[in-house]
């Protein structure tokens, strides 16, 4: 419990029990529906494909995730409801989405980082809506449902092909394996999701909530500053072979880059916005001064801000143009399929600064609604001992079919080293809550560490480090 | 000073038995790790890559402090020893007292136990052993097994399920060493290595990791292999047929593919790759043309003779990959494939002759071929000649994967028990309360899933409620109680 008093906050929109928000999450919907049911008739062919599928999927995923914001925003509890049942029918949509690929294919959607994205979030969707009916985690979607939308993005723009399996992958212990792995990592981001509800519920301070919020999304920021930001203020992006749907290869694993001129910038600017309130954040805590925290909420509105305008710029700008690269002569083309987690990354930083306000504004309403501390943490305990033995059970499968496969059971492969780092990061947890009695926060903080572990097990693993596991 | 001196294996021992010892260690060995694969690993990368991607003097430091090859270096090993010692010093630390917890089971409770029993009830009852008797038959309602236990006199009621859960932490930690053990046993007499073998023949020689080569006391011959393609042409199967001579003999015979290895004497042989270096030719599809110079499709195979007409035959007997003619004359010029050259020998049974006929299908030539009455006509395809393959396989000697695959089944029963199955408790006694009233005192405990158990917990009370109030009726005299007390004795005994 903090003793501190509470964070002077910036005045929450008045309550209203109207259902302007519900009317117009209802008219988006629609209106998507409708053009995409358009385009669809238009381009022919089936209309109940899997990209249509996962397309309607995706609109109410992220229906549902503004119906939480919107609740977040103006407190109508009725919101939660329609979130919920919003998010029901993207997870029909997106079951018929796996039963379809499942079908055309012949085999589960198992092979690729796309088809392994797919079985993640229907695992998540279907993870939120047990938690919410049976553990009463109402609002557990405010957090699952992002996380569904930026996955369900990065599909959009990874290839997507049902692509043969190369003769490693023939093996039932691939659908094994990966079954087990998307169950383990849908699992631990449900736990994730409900140690920050235990954090909510515990009165964890709202400005560290936001010192964390804008380091994560400084770091996103940083990130892509420091790996794109070229000299002249331009931003580096992959270039793009059009004709095979595919980046550009200069060489074996060597991407070519182009330069979008000025963007680089942007990026910048949004880098300082983030920092701005950390900063914010730093000088209250030296100067035991609270007003400047206010001014820090005020710098996350701003920021965001900032972020929705360079989303947009990158998003125009990288769609369907031509640009120089200085690797070799000419204008390649570039598409938002080439920069997957550059706009992944940026999506995720205005859900994460969006889910801040949400909570600035309607803490006590989010508290009132969510079970108490107790119970949260216990089921937050309960899902990482589903999780980890899930865990367990994938690295085994793993290592008995590398051993069929590669002739070895362990050879300390990055994504190997990594599921076991991840596995001996909640053996900790485990270990630390039986034998030391760790409860509440620093079980809490565990829970999140370990997902973050996940992430980078899951995509960190496979777009930095190389290795044997090269398709997921 | 003695005493110093022989306190130090004891304060290894302390210090390796203390759990925050064990967490220290297995953080140091997450942090090794990740630097393990955020370092190029050499047993991994190619030479040639390393250098590209570091400076030669870090790349030098890198070696010295063997950040190359973390995962062998001797310090990482015994990094891992000591997490084995640790799991080993905690549970023979703790292990004592959760046997005895285990073998001699909290049967009686005293007032101390009562007090402090988180689920518990007071029922008020009339009469001596009125609630015991409810209970009992309440529990058996409910499936609990229920032990009557007297003690001086006193009697009372105990139940539990699943007392094995408490054990199970143990078998997940055993569990752990088996699968060192495995990898240890591995380590020190495990080998893999890499063998190529040729259609059609045998070899007994495997390249180890380390560049060195090892004899096999048996051989392998690869009696044929294959690839087959997709339809956009990436490959979609790999096949050998595999053949163990051993004495001579042979032993066993498999087709394997990718997922599928041969196992002989605990050598597993895989599939790893499959390719083909042109040294060898199994057959050849050619045209020839007799005196009405009609075209006719001819299929050969090496060293097999087909019959031109019933005094004619013809065999392929020769390949060269790079050949040329000088004075009428072939040579063999090297062992890449540059100029194809392949012999045909026409045998006339009827004049006795034989004619070495020399087909050159990169030079459109045919050499030799001037006293046959037919004529050959070189292949025109790269289809029409069936090169030799040569499939690769990846060999490996893991004695000590028995032990991590026993190791992996029994941690699954271990986390399955450990964390699924909760032991539970219940007593029943009765007794005087504060105004020396007698009740029956019911009280409860779980190691985990407290809130599930508080329910089981009140349908029991609930039970026994039930059960002391339908079936004992108000008052019942001495004598009643007599007659039901053999009925509960052997109840009890059951």
């Amino acid at each position: 419990m903090s003793t501190r008093a509470r964070v002077t906050q910036i005045e929450p929109p008045a309550t209203t029990g109207g259902n302007a928000l519900l009317v117009l999450v209802g008219l988006g919907v629609a209106f998507l529906l409708i053009t995409a049911l358009l385009g669809a008739t238009k381009a022919g062919g089936s209309l109940f494909n899997e990209s249509n599928l996962l397309y309607v999927a995706l609109i109410f995923y992220a229906g549902a995730g503004a119906l939480y914001m919107g609740f977040g925003v103006t407190g109508t509890a009725k919101y939660v409801k329609y979130a919920s049942i919003c998010t029901a029918i993207g997870f029909v949509a997106n079951t018929l989405a796996v039963a379809h690929r499942w079908y055309l294919s012949g085999r589960p959607p198992f092979a690729s980082i796309y088809e392994m994205l797919l079985s993640f979030v229907w695992t998540l969707a279907l993870l939120t809506l047990i938690a919410e009916k049976k553990f009463g985690v109402k609002i557990i979607g405010s957090i699952t449902m992002p996380l569904a939308v930026v996955c369900v993005i990065l599909m959009q723009l990874l290839p997507s092909e049902v692509r043969p399996l190369v003769p490693a992958l023939q093996s039932t212990w691939l659908h094994v394996h990966v079954t087990l792995a998307m169950l383990s990592y849908a699992t631990c981001a449900v736990s994730f999701a409900l140690a920050m509800m235990f954090l909510i519920k515990d009165d964890f301070s709202t400005d560290l909530f936001l010192a964390w919020t804008s380091t994560l999304v400084t770091g996103i920021y940083l990130g892509i500053v420091v790996t794109r930001f070229e000299r002249w203020g331009g931003l580096s992006v992959t270039a793009w072979d059009a004709q095979n749907k595919t980046d550009v290869f200069l060489g074996r694993g060597v991407r070519l880059f182009v330069t979008i001129p000025d963007l680089g910038w942007l990026f910048v600017i949004a880098l300082l916005g983030a920092l701005t309130p950390l900063a914010l954040y730093f000088l209250a805590r030296a100067r035991h001064d609270d007003s400047y925290l206010a001014v820090a909420n005020k710098a996350v509105f701003v920021g965001i801000l900032l972020q929705l305008v360079v989303l947009g710029a990158f998003v125009l700008r990288v769609r369907d143009s031509s640009y120089a690269s200085p690797f070799q002569d000419g204008l390649y083309p570039t598409s938002l399929a080439a920069s997957p987690f550059i706009l992944g990354g940026m999506v995720a930083a205005i859900f994460a600064s969006l889910l801040y306000l949400m909570l600035l504004w309607r803490r006590s309403d989010l508290q009132d609604l969510l079970p108490s501390g107790d119970t949260l943490d216990r089921v937050t305990y309960k899902t990482i001992c589903i999780a980890f033995p899930l865990l367990t059970g994938m690295i085994a499968t793993g290592a008995f079919w590398a051993n069929r496969t590669w002739g070895s059971y362990w050879s300390w492969d990055p994504k190997e080293t990594w599921a076991a780092i991840t596995w001996l990061v909640y053996a900790g947890y485990l270990h630390m809550r039986v034998t030391r009695g760790w409860r509440g926060r620093r079980a809490a903080y565990f829970a999140i560490l370990g997902f973050g572990v996940v992430i980078f097990t899951f995509l960190g693993v496979t777009y930095l480090l190389p290795g044997l596991h090269a398709y997921a | 000073m003695a005493f110093a001196v022989l306190s130090i294996p004891k304060r290894i021992y302390r210090t390796l038995a203390n759990l925050r010892t064990g967490v220290v260690l297995l953080i140091l060995v997450v942090i090794a790790s990740a630097l393990g694969t955020f370092v190029l690993q050499r047993p991994v990368t190619e030479p040639d890559k390393l250098q590209a991607a570091y400076s030669p003097q870090i790349l030098r430091w890198l070696d010295r402090l063997t950040l190359t090859d973390i995962f062998h270096s001797w310090w990482f090993l015994s990094l891992l020893a000591l997490v084995s010692l640790s799991i080993i010093f905690v549970s023979v630390e703790r292990f004592p007292n959760s046997w005895r917890f285990y073998a001699r089971p909290y049967r009686k409770t005293d007032s101390h136990f009562r007090a402090a029993n988180p689920h518990k009830v007071e029922i008020p009852i009339r009469n001596a052993d009125q609630g015991l008797n409810a209970a009992e038959r309440a529990l058996k309602k409910l499936r609990w097994p229920v032990e009557r236990i007297v003690d001086n006199g006193e009697a009372s009621l105990y139940s539990e399920k699943h007392r094995f859960s408490v054990m199970a932490v143990y078998l997940i930690h055993a569990s752990l060493l088996l699968i060192f053990l495995g990898g240890i046993i591995d380590g020190v007499f495990g080998f893999s290595g890499f063998m190529s073998i040729p259609q059609g023949q045998q070899r007994n020689t495997i390249e180890l990791k380390n560049g060195k080569m090892k004899q096999l006391p048996f051989s392998v011959r690869c009696n044929s292999a294959g690839q087959e393609d997709y339809a956009d042409g990436s490959p979609k199967k790999w096949w050998s047929k595999l053949a163990v001579v051993d004495d001579g003999r042979e032993t066993q015979t498999k087709e394997i593919v990718v997922n599928d290895p041969l196992v002989y004497h605990g050598l597993r042989f895989y599939q790893a790759s499959y390719w083909i270096d042109g040294k060898k030719v199994d057959g050849l599809r050619i045209a020839y043309s007799g005196l009405d110079s009609k075209a006719i499709p001819l299929e050969l195979r090496f060293n097999q003779p087909v019959n031109l007409d019933p005094e004619t035959t013809v065999t392929l007997i020769e390949y060269m990959p790079d050949a040329f003619v000088r004075d009428g004359q072939v040579f063999k010029k090297s062992d890449s494939i540059e100029n194809l050259a392949f012999a045909l020998e026409v045998v006339d049974h009827a004049n006795n002759s034989t004619a070495k006929v020399w087909l050159f299908p990169a030079e459109h030539n045919v050499v030799g071929a001037e006293n046959v009455k037919f004529q050959f006509q070189n292949p025109t395809a790269a289809k029409d000649i069936d090169f030799s393959p040569v499939t690769g396989l990846e060999v490996s000697y893991e004695p000590g994967q028995w032990f991590v695959w026993a190791g992996c089944l029994l941690m699954g029963v271990g986390l399955f028990v450990a964390f699924y199955t909760v032991h539970m408790r219940i007593w029943a006694v009765e007794l005087a309360d504060a105004q020396g009233k007698l009740v029956l005192w019911i009280g409860g405990t779980s190691n985990k899933n407290k809130d599930r158990f508080e329910q089981k917990f009140s349908a029991v009370v609930a039970e026994i409620r039930n059960e002391l109030d339908t079936n004992t009726p108000a008052a019942r005299p001495l004598v009643q109680e007599k007659k039901e007390r053999p009925e509960l004795t052997m109840a009890g005994t059951k």
